[in-house]
């Protein structure tokens, strides 16, 4: 650290450091009174539970199930399977005891009656009317192709599975180099493929 | 096997010879590049456009957010949403970075947090937003502008972005930099304006996911959009794992997620076939071109030459000191001889002087002299002089063998009656020492009866060999295969014992049991009954046995393992050495039937995937740290097309999705057949994860496998698919639909936080 050479590179380093510091720099741009809210970050799983939350008290509101929001409340009794609405009774009434599914049966419903019945009197340029999209209802449904089968160490077509470790392989000589794997490793590898066990 | 295939194997084993050095490419990663003055014209620029057509136009994507002002054609910032922020003790100071500025520094490196949910286009951590933005505004020359930002915003953000992500985000932008509007809208819609788009599906595959939106008539059908969770962060994340997995018996380098983000830039594209590509992928044939080599950084270790005149000098050195130290020792050694003659001299006058004396004062001289009797005294001189012989004849340079040689028995032949105590003493020592040395000299009888029987075999085989060739040889054959299922066996059971439930561990459990049980069991019970403690365990040699198999899986690791290793090495030794008889003699034994062949690197597949076409050094330092990637390149990229099947993301790939779309969805919105295929002539590609080469072409041959025959499907790429997003926004920014969709503070302060007028190009309110 003694030789001048060092030194003047830190100098050199430590005045970039200063020149590129935005903590220093007086912004005039800024609310000098501004406060964030102390918990304002949170992630998306908080976000939607929040959300979800919110909405069933909301519902749970009997003012807030009139007719010109939920056009198609009665609907739900329309429905002849049982099972898609298990809260058909509460829901109509003010107290739900189960909000949340109660809500989500709704919706379901209410998504699949909209689509049969909206869709032949709609225009196509009428989307208006069309659900909402959402950040959890925009996410694509599983595949319905069938499943191609990988190695999962290789990534070469696979038409063994190991049946101790549930890894998939290629050929003998992957199978042996499975077999030798440490302990833990093999989870690893299925890990990678999304088909590890998850202990909860 | 076919003799076109050994030939193959034996080429390939001196192929790789023959092919070029191989092309290794550095490792990249982010770095600072430099510091970037604020740049006040812009704002000038600004203040002199029309009045309400400037505004600063951020695209806030998860990779990169880009901001610059709507009037020019390109963002003036593009900066990672990154920050770091620490307090130096030693200066007494916090320092914060936002952007590339966070990687000049070491410890700044070690503080960066990112402003989204790894992964998600969903900010979840508004600190770091709002440094971002802080930087962004001083680049962008508004520091200096007293009581706010006074330029319409124009911000991108996620397709159904959360209420509460838009609602945080305006009130820091409303409170915090007192924005006059905003408005919001969607990244990939704005690149297809820019594209010119009117009626067609947008793929925006990006950093943190991939959508497809139906556009009809400009306007976005977002009720029918579709997310893929996947995007080039998952797909880095994705080839960091891999390696990881390829190399887990441990790789010296440090992988970092932003350098698998550049190898997956560089090095991965979308495979047209990939199933037929990736099931050739690992052949031998042009594999060197198929991989792609990345070096990581190492130090080579430097083995100095030293020079022939320097290692005569440390000879020198090392023998001077050897002289030295053996000066020493002499030194020492002579010390104490005479020391010891000093003694004997003294005990010798002690033996002098108590001759003539009464009990009682030859009790006091040994006394004084500290001996116990006469008798020891005696033996006290005896040793000393023997011991002084010894180092004088050492001192000579020493032949005392000839004192061994032969040693004394004489009195073993004389009966004990005829001998006194000390006799009887002596017998039975010089009884010790002859049975040592009977044993010592079988021993070496043994040995060389042992090395006849060795040389006499050798020679009988040789005897064979030479009348009986055929039948020799057929011997041989059959005691190396016999070795080879020994290796098998021993293999098994090996591999049997680490699973609990195997019929060898369990025989293992027995064993152990019925060894730590003094209770009769099994047939040692009958025997207890018949009479006494007659345990004849140990009668027979083969019995301790049971504790070596016990022992073996007990820890196959560390107290057996010369044991265990030992019988390894011997059998692949015996193998080895049938088979080198079995090259020289047999016509039809060819090197590559040989066990060495057969684990030769150049039939492995695993080293092939591992290390390449090319051998492999372990202790080069440079080879160590190379990574190898070749089923990754396709393999990575294909996630987007398979999620299930390659990755475990239980989603469609986005052809399924497209195919739905187009063939499901807008058809059920009431969109007649030809309607669609408006649709279908305009398949718009954006976004930086669709850079990859053949991105189109397999989309394409995805959905015309899906779609009617003869349908009109027509694909085409953003001209830029990572800047246009901006650039449509910027373009967008000073039309009369966005400045309709502005939201004021004044609304915003009256309708709510979630406030937000519907437009074509962005979210709904929901």
């Amino acid at each position: 650290m003694s030789n001048p050479e060092a030194l003047a590179a830190q100098a050199a380093h430590q005045e970039l450091i200063e020149q590129l510091d935005i903590h220093s720099i007086h912004k005039s741009f800024r609310n000098p009174h501004w406060r964030p809210n102390q918990r304002r970050n949170k992630n998306i799983k908080a976000i939607l539970g929040d959300a979800s939350r919110k909405e069933a008290s909301v519902i749970a509101t009997p003012q807030d199930n009139s007719g010109a929001v939920t056009p198609l409340q009665d609907n739900d009794g329309l429905s002849t399977s049982g099972a898609s609405t298990p809260a058909a009774p509460s829901s109509s009434g003010s107290t739900s005891l189960q909000p949340n599914l109660a809500q989500a049966s709704r919706s379901l419903s209410k998504l699949v009656l909209e689509k049969t019945l909206s869709a032949p009197t709609r225009p196509p340029n009428g989307v208006s009317s069309a659900p909402t999209a959402t950040y959890t209802n925009i996410e694509s449904a599983p595949s319905l192709a069938p499943l191609k089968h990988y190695c999962d160490v290789t990534g070469l077509p696979a038409p063994y599975m190991d049946p101790k470790t549930r890894i998939r392989y290629h050929n003998r000589e992957v199978f042996a180099m499975i077999r030798t794997l440490p302990q833990g490793v093999g989870e690893q590898f299925l890990e990678a493929r999304g088909a590890h066990t998850v202990l909860k | 096997m076919a003799p076109s295939a050994i030939e193959e194997t034996v080429n390939r084993r001196e192929a790789w010879k023959h092919l070029p050095p191989p092309t290794v490419y550095p490792v990249k990663e982010a770095k600072f590049d430099k510091y970037l003055p604020p740049q006040l014209d812009g704002r000038e620029r600004a203040l002199a456009q029309p009045d309400g057509q400037a505004a600063i136009v951020i695209d806030n994507g998860s990779s990169t957010v880009r901001a610059g002002w709507s009037f020019e054609d390109k963002p003036r910032l593009a900066i990672p949403p990154i920050m770091s922020k620490y307090r130096d003790r030693k200066a007494g100071k916090t320092f914060s970075f936002a952007g590339q500025d966070c990687y000049a520094d070491t410890t700044a490196r070690g503080h960066i947090r990112n402003a989204f949910e790894a992964g998600s286009g969903i900010v979840s951590s508004w600190d770091v937003v709002e440094h971002v933005l802080d930087h962004v505004f001083i680049k962008l020359g508004m520091n200096g502008v007293e009581g706010g930002i006074d330029m319409p915003i124009v911000m991108t953000e996620a397709v159904a972005n959360l209420p509460y992500s838009r609602k945080t985000m305006s009130e820091m932008l409303f409170e915090c930099y007192n924005a006059p509007s905003i408005v919001y809208g969607i990244d990939s819609l704005f690149s297809y304006r820019h594209n010119r788009g009117k009626t067609g599906l947008v793929v925006s595959s990006s950093y943190s996911a991939t959508h497809l939106i139906p556009v009809y008539d400009s306007k976005a059908l977002l009720s029918q959009a579709i997310r893929l969770n996947w995007g080039g962060w998952h797909a880095a994340e994705y080839l960091q794992k891999l390696i990881r997995l390829k190399y887990y018996t441990g790789f010296p380098g440090k992988l970092n997620s932003s350098q698998a983000e550049n190898m997956v830039r560089d090095f991965c594209y979308v495979s047209v076939d990939y199933d037929q590509e990736v099931a050739r992928f690992m052949d031998w044939t042009g594999l060197e071109d198929r991989e792609r080599i990345i070096q990581y950084p190492y130090t080579e270790e430097v083995i100095v030459q030293k020079t022939e005149e320097e290692l005569a000098r440390i000879a020198e050195r090392k023998k001077e000191s050897g002289r030295r130290l053996q000066e020493q020792a002499a030194k020492m050694r002579l010390e104490r001889l005479m020391k010891k003659e000093q003694e004997l001299e003294y005990y010798k006058d002690v033996q002098r002087r108590i001759v003539d004396q009464n009990k009682k004062e030859t009790k006091r001289l040994l006394d004084e002299a500290e001996v116990k009797d006469e008798a020891g005294l005696e033996r006290m001189i005896r040793e000393l002089e023997k011991s002084i012989k010894k180092a004088r004849t050492k001192d000579l340079g020493g032949e005392q063998e000839e004192e061994q040689a032969a040693p004394d028995f004489s009195l073993l032949d004389v009966p004990d009656d005829q001998l006194d105590e000390a006799g009887i003493k002596q017998k039975r020592q010089q009884r010790l020492l002859k049975s040592n040395h009977d044993a010592r000299a079988r021993a070496k009888a043994e040995k060389e009866a042992e090395k006849a029987r060795v040389a006499e075999e050798a020679r009988l085989d040789e005897e064979r060999r030479v009348n009986d060739l055929e039948g020799w040889l057929e011997e041989k054959r059959q005691a190396r295969l016999a070795k080879l299922a020994q290796i098998k066996d021993r293999d098994r059971l090996k591999a049997d014992l680490g699973n609990r439930k195997s019929l060898a561990s369990q025989i293992r459990m027995k064993n152990i049991a019925n060894l730590a049980s003094d209770g009769p069991s099994g047939t040692g019970s009958r025997k207890r009954r018949r009479g006494g403690d007659d345990d004849d365990f140990g009668a027979d040699d083969a019995d301790w046995g049971v504790y070596r198999s016990v022992a073996m899986g007990a820890n196959k690791g560390d107290s057996d393992d010369e044991d265990g290793e030992g019988g390894e090495e011997d059998l692949e030794a015996a193998v080895r050495a049938l088979e080198t008889d079995l090259l020289e003699y047999d016509q039809t034994f060819e090197y590559d039937q040989t066990l060495d062949a057969q684990k030769d690197w150049s039939k492995s597949l695993l080293h092939a995937f591992r290390y390449g076409p090319r051998p492999f050094d372990p202790a080069s330092p440079a080879e160590t740290h190379r990574l190898h990637l070749n089923v990754e390149r396709i393999r990575v990229p294909e996630v987007l097309f398979q999620p299930t099947a390659i990755a475990g993301v239980d989603q469609a790939g986005i052809v399924e999705i497209a195919g739905d779309i187009l063939t499901q969805r807008l058809p059920a919105l009431g969109f007649a057949a030809g309607a669609t295929d408006d649709f279908l002539r305009d398949v718009f590609l954006t976004g930086g994860n669709v850079l990859f080469e053949g991105f189109d072409e397999r989309l394409r041959r995805g959905l015309t496998a899906l779609l009617p025959a003869g349908a009109p499907l027509s694909l085409r790429r953003a001209d830029d698919a990572v800047l246009d997003a901006w650039r449509g926004a910027a373009g967008w920014a000073g039309t009369e639909e966005a400045r309709k969709a502005r939201v004021s503070r004044e609304e915003w302060l009256e309708k709510g936080g979630e406030y937000l007028k519907e437009h074509d190009l962005g979210n709904a309110f929901a």
